[in-house]
């Protein structure tokens, strides 16, 4: 992959996820097995914030994870062979330090740690207004790798 | 020389999969919770680094127990 931003249609090629659960608008920087950046925009049309809460809308911690996974992904997803294939999350370590409100700009920077036979480990963090909002140590793996170097069942 | 990489393998299997040393012969992947897919990979990721060497794909395969792993690292010259 020679490109190193993804607009919002570009980046589907590389993330399978989709409306509503899609988390990324745009990946502003990609190294492929290094890095990936980029924004999510959370405006008042978000399905989640009538009901994350009444009165008091936010962005759920569970989706900002979420947002963090999604673009340590792209940095994975784009090395060569990779495009397309699904991956899934194995396990995250997260802090939340800030609401995030209708409006505001999730900015989003991840770097993978390690990158081997479908398993990566990689850092991420969620900025708004200069402020950490959110920040996340993540394991995700792509099955299909994997699952071709586990010791077989006899 | 012998023992220290013995404690090293041991030390590798005792921290990857939070087992004590007595239950080290019998273990096997899929004995305990901890040695599933990732765990086996994590492990194998810190054999090679531990040891300085490079698993060939189906030595990873291969590699299902702790005593079967002994046999699998002559190939790389570490005789444990």
């Amino acid at each position: 992959m020679k490109k190193k931003t993804l607009n919002s249609l570009e980046l589907l090629d590389y993330q399978p996820n989709r409306y509503p659960f899609l988390m990324i608008d745009y990946v502003t920087k990609v190294i492929p097995g290094k890095m990936a950046n980029g924004y999510k925009n959370f405006t008042n049309n978000e399905w989640f914030f009538p009901i994350h809460f009444s009165g008091h809308p936010n962005v759920p911690g569970a989706l900002q994870l979420e947002a963090l996974a999604q673009m340590l992904t792209i940095a994975i997803t784009t090395l060569p062979g990779n495009k397309g294939k699904v991956t899934h999350a194995i396990s995250h370590t997260v802090k939340f330090k800030r609401e995030i409100l209708p409006g505001e700009k999730l900015e989003i920077e991840t770097k993978v740690l390690s990158w081997k036979r479908g398993l990566c480990k990689g850092l991420g963090k969620g900025i708004v207004d200069g402020e950490i909002a959110c920040e996340a140590e993540m394991t995700i793996t792509i099955p299909e790798i994997l699952d071709q170097y586990i010791p077989k069942k006899k | 020389m012998k023992n220290k990489l013995i404690d090293k393998y041991d030390k590798i299997f005792m921290k990857s999969f939070k087992v004590k040393k007595e239950k080290l012969k019998k273990l096997k992947y899929e004995s305990v919770p901890q040695w599933d897919s990732v765990g086996h990979m994590s492990m194998i990721g810190l054999l090679e680094e531990v040891f300085n060497i490079t698993l060939e794909m189906d030595d990873i395969i291969d590699f299902s127990s702790y005593e079967y792993g002994k046999k699998i690292l002559k190939k790389y010259k570490i005789k444990i």
